[in-house]
């Protein structure tokens, strides 16, 4: 039975002239997973909230949207509030209460429930989804990915039919992430929730989804099921934008132009691979440079901290060289102290033992805001700290007063960098309507004024579609060849085989690994990426979806002679 | 921090310990008083100290002192006595001499301590103001009239009389008899 | 020290009521012995041992400074020490500015105990009992504080690494501090918006609303109940009698404990160590009941 109906639906903001939403139809079966994907600017949120009356915003709307038949805007309150939940991206906002069981009760509460059946319901769902072991914590001390899993408790507690989520993973890390999706999974299984999803990490949801909706420019361009949307995507452009978002396996599969049903999982891959290479054996022998110097641009020499002198140790006998024009990323987990070295060489915190050189110098030894000028930058976590004014060119006309005294030269290198990272149409917003990639770009625009020549940042991939991520690459590649030695901390193993010349692993308080991307990732087994555990047992050293597909075409004819053979 | 607030406050009590004078005598020392003896041509005052208030308003008072120790049966703690006038002396020094010789208790504050720039007397005989009511407290009167300055400051004359009375009601049951 | 923290709100409030009233108006040299004790085992069941010596040290020098000031200061009492400047330094005195930094280090032992039971959730629940939209309310401020300094912190860290102010100069951290306050208004704005929009999505604003609380008044609450408000009756009633009046001016009671006082004080002593006593009974239970498995 079809639990929910979109026919026709447009939609315009009130004060645009462009629709956001263009005759959409969509439906959706009892007990689907659903995931829908685009550009931010798609209409995937609006449309997203166009199905939970409460949230839907205002505007000119035609068409029909029904809930189990019915129109959803003659729902009763009650119905609309308890039946259909929303997930909103945000774990930290979304949360109303101190404390973590009256966050559960809350909805309850709301919705008139009387006490003991709250108690019983909130036990129950506490014990589903493993939160009796914090069930009494303040919400403040929760990590971001126990945030999240309480948002989906206290919404699962009402017991809806159907849940709604807007990219709900978009600020949690790849571990607590890949927890919350499998939690999903498990909903869909058991209970048969229905779940309409906006999701950017698709290498680990498409496995889940029972249909795939392609958004773009307001319009549904394509529903189709996992397997064959890369097949829909390419016959719409063969360089479709979107080919980028999915799947390594699938990235593969149509980089290699192959026709019918793509593979999926990194199992699917493999085995696709295996079959597709035919018992030939190839390796990468692109290894990416190296960049030696006499001179380290900055280095660490067996660093110690800890935040206070009766807590343990962060960083213990830390060692670490960056060399000029070169991009290190270093990988760990959460809470492993990666931001602390961050910070450490930003010279926001002092080690107690061992020392910090920055261009040869002492860090310490530099006064005030001279290490802040044309010297070292920092692009935080969260973008959003570094803006302070209500538009984005005020706060570019303070830091670049900065360096430049002349109203004239302020404008022209605002409009520069503005170009350079094309958010000239940006510059008047405020900050906090961007999405998460633009307030990136901005944000990052606002510590280039500085002209660093180092630049350091603290995962940068968090919070951001798959389109900004490869936009962030290419932005760093062109920073690096202008000379800009730039140092990334990350969780995403993707991302830094991507643009490294040299990966570290910090594990245990320390940098226990340094090699070039492809050493690294060809040697870990567990830590590495998708590319490299699908292609391993047939290709040595590939570790990117752009690696495997250039070692086939590059060896055409030898798999050609094979097949042939 | 809360160290910091505890080292303060021992630093302020040491600083008033010194800035009051740190004389310490013992109980003997301070009752040793020497009295001159009259003789013929000795100037000389009378003072007594009263408390017949206090006995007529028994119920006032606070229980702790409801015993003869404080207050005798004839409300009187010291009958009228007379005393040697060394030249200069005011009221205070008489009774402060008086109660040291008698071994009778009183407290006082200082003339630098109140903002009359006077001496206070608080209590005599663990009588203290407010013992027997809001209204309580220690008068005197010299020659039968209650002076409107302070005991440090009135200089006394030969032959006069002075009566430290207990009041129960601002002076009004005193002053009228 | 988790038991006697999982009962009632309203027994740990009216608990600390009651023996703050026993401790801060009967002036009982004993009462205030036994208090003083009652609190510091409280505080140690609590926290731990070595919490509680850190805590000692510091208020050993406490009680002296004020076991000092008050003979220095007040100059009633029979039994003279010394003179100082001519007024007397009593007996009296002294004992009573022992008793009386005595009743305080026990009143801020309690208040420190029961800052550790009270936790907000309970305090919440408790006070905004009679205005549930209050309690929502500072519910929902508890949660917003924090996090409000969290990123108060984080903007900060960030702008420092941007290089325009210093952190040595006074002025620049001033006018720094004023910017980061500024631009967090518009984060708690934003903020709210996107709260506002999960509360309307949860059904918030619907007729009706319930109000749930975790805590349940049991059996134990009861019995709890009972014990401590007939002893308070009866310690009071004992009180209005004059059993547990003491004077300390001009000279001290009698000290002497007599048989019949010691009724008056197993009363007293069954309030101020009632916590110490639960924790020591479901102890023993425990062991017991292991034993039998």
């Amino acid at each position: 039975m079809e639990i929910c109906k979109i026919e026709n639906l447009t939609f315009t903001y009130p004060d645009q002239k462009t629709p956001v939403l263009q005759s959409i139809d969509l439906s959706v079966h009892q007990g689907e997973f659903v995931v829908l994907f685009g550009e931010s600017g798609s209409g995937k949120t609006t449309l997203l909230r166009m199905l939970k009356q409460e949230l839907a915003p205002h505007g000119d709307l035609s068409g029909t949207i029904m809930y189990m038949g019915q129109n959803i805007n003659d729902l009763d309150e009650r119905t609309a509030a308890s039946e259909i939940g929303f997930v909103m991206q945000n774990p930290e906002t979304q949360i109303v209460t101190d404390k973590v069981w009256h966050e559960l009760a809350f909805g309850l509460e709301n919705i008139g429930v009387s006490s003991p059946v709250i108690r019983r319901r909130v036990g129950e769902i506490a014990n589903y989804f493993g939160i009796h072991t914090w069930f009494r914590e303040d919400t403040t001390d929760l990590s971001g990915g126990q945030k999240q899993l309480l948002n989906v408790a206290s919404i699962m507690v009402m017991e809806p039919n159907m849940l709604i989520l807007d990219e709900p993973t978009s600020q949690l890390d790849p571990i607590a992430a890949s927890n919350f999706i499998d939690t999903l999974e498990k909903l869909n299984r058991d209970l048969g929730l229905t779940i309409i999803m906006v999701e950017h990490r698709l290498e680990e949801v498409l496995p889940l989804a029972d249909k795939v909706v392609l958004l773009e420019a307001g319009q549904v361009i394509n529903t189709d099921t996992p397997t064959n949307i890369g097949v829909r995507l390419k016959g719409l452009d063969k360089n479709h934008r979107m080919l980028r978002a999915l799947p390594t396996p699938m990235r593969v599969f149509h980089g290699l132009d192959m026709e019918g049903k793509s593979p999926i999982t990194a199992r699917e891959g493999r085995r696709f691979l295996t079959d597709f290479m035919n018992g030939t054996k190839l390796s990468n022998e692109i290894e990416s440079e190296m960049v030696q110097d006499e001179q380290p641009i900055m280095e660490v020499k067996n660093a110690w901290y800890r935040y206070e002198r009766d807590l343990p140790d962060v960083l213990a006998d830390v060692d670490l060289q960056i060399d000029k024009g070169e991009i290190v990323s270093i990988l760990g987990g959460n809470g492993s102290g990666k931001t602390t070295l961050l910070n450490v060489m930003s010279g926001q915190n002092r080690v107690y033992r061992g020392k910090v050189y920055v261009h040869g110098k002492k860090i310490q030894q530099y006064k005030g805001k001279e290490l802040y000028h044309h010297n070292i930058a920092v692009l935080p976590q969260d973008p959003q700290t570094v803006f302070l004014k209500n538009t984005v060119r005020k706060d570019y006309e303070e830091i670049a007063q900065v360096l430049y005294k002349d109203d004239s030269a302020i404008e022209q290198k605002i409009k520069d960098i503005a170009e350079q990272l094309s958010i000239t149409h940006l510059l008047d917003n405020h900050p906090y309507d961007l999405s998460g990639g633009e307030q990136q770009k901005a944000a990052l625009g606002k510590i280039l004024l500085l002209e660093p020549k180092i630049l350091l940042l603290d995962e940068p991939t968090k919070g951001i579609d798959a389109f900004s991520k490869e936009t962030l690459q290419v932005l760093l590649k062109e920073l690096q060849a202008k000379g800009m030695t730039i140092v990334v901390i990350t969780h995403d193993v993707e991302f830094a085989a991507m643009i490294s010349n040299r990966v570290g692993l910090f594990f245990d308080r320390t940098l226990i690994s340094m090699d070039t991307p492809q050493a690294f990732f060809s040697e870990n087994n567990y830590y590495t990426t998708v590319a490299s555990r699908m292609s391993r047992h047939v290709m040595e050293r590939a570790i990117t979806d752009e690696d495997i597909i250039k070692i086939c075409h590059n060896n055409q004819e030898k798999l050609y002679e094979k097949t042939v053979d | 921090m809360r160290k910091d607030i505890l080292i303060v406050a021992f630093i302020a009590l040491l600083i008033a310990v010194v800035i009051s004078g740190t004389k310490i005598q013992s109980v003997e020392e301070y009752y040793l008083t020497h009295i001159d003896d009259i003789t013929e041509d000795s100037e000389t005052v009378f003072i007594s100290i009263d408390a017949r208030a206090a006995l007529d308003n028994w119920d006032d008072l606070e229980s702790e002192l409801q015993s003869e120790k404080y207050v005798p049966k004839d409300g009187m703690i010291l009958e009228e006595t007379e005393y040697v006038l060394r030249p200069k002396d005011t009221v205070f020094d008489i009774l402060q001499r008086t109660t040291r010789h008698h071994q009778i208790h009183m407290e006082y504050q200082g003339a630098n301590e109140n903002i009359y720039n006077s001496v206070y007397i608080q209590g005599i005989n663990q009588l203290y103001e407010f013992s027997a009511g809001p209204l309580s407290g220690w008068m005197y009167a010299v020659n039968g009239e209650f002076p409107d300055h302070g005991v440090g400051k009135y200089t006394l004359e030969d032959g006069d009389v002075i009566e430290f009375k207990y009041t129960t009601d601002l002076g009004r049951d005193v002053q009228d008899n | 020290m988790r038991s006697f923290s999982t009962y009632h709100p309203f027994i740990l409030f009216i608990y600390y009521v009651f023996v703050l009233s026993i401790t801060m108006f009967m002036m009982h040299p004993v009462i205030l012995f036994l208090s003083l004790v009652g609190s510091l085992i409280f505080y140690m069941m609590l926290t731990s041992v070595r919490t509680l010596w850190k805590e000692i040290r510091f208020y050993l020098f406490v009680f002296i400074l004020m076991a000092v000031t008050n003979p220095l200061f007040v100059h009633k009492g029979e039994t003279i020490l010394f003179f100082l400047n001519d007024n007397p330094v009593t007996y009296e005195a002294v004992v009573y500015g022992v008793f009386i930094s005595m009743m305080l280090i026990a009143v801020v032992f309690w208040s420190k105990a029961y800052s550790y039971l009270m936790t907000s959730d309970k305090f919440v629940y408790l006070f905004g009992k009679t205005i549930p939209k209050l309690s929502l309310v500072i519910s929902m401020a508890l949660k917003f504080i924090p996090s409000f300094k969290q990123q108060i912190k984080k903007v900060h860290n960030t702008q420092k690494t941007l290089g325009i102010y210093t952190s040595e100069s006074i002025t620049d951290r001033i006018i720094s501090g004023i910017r980061t306050f500024n631009s967090m208004i518009s984060w708690s704005l934003e903020n709210a918006i996107e709260q506002g929009d999960a509360m309307k999505a949860k059904g918030y604003g619907l007729k009706g609303r319930t109000n749930f609380s975790i805590f349940t008044w049991n059996h134990r609450d009861m019995f709890v109940f009972i014990i401590i408000v007939i002893v308070f009756i009866i310690i009071m009633f004992v009180n209005g009698l004059g059993g547990y009046s003491f004077t300390y001016y001009p000279v001290l009671s009698n000290w002497r404990i007599t048989g019949n006082d010691i009724v008056k004080y197993i009363l007293v002593m069954l309030l101020v160590f009632l916590p110490s006593l639960i924790e020591l009974k479901e102890n023993l239970q425990w062991k017991y009941a292991k034993s039998r498995i």
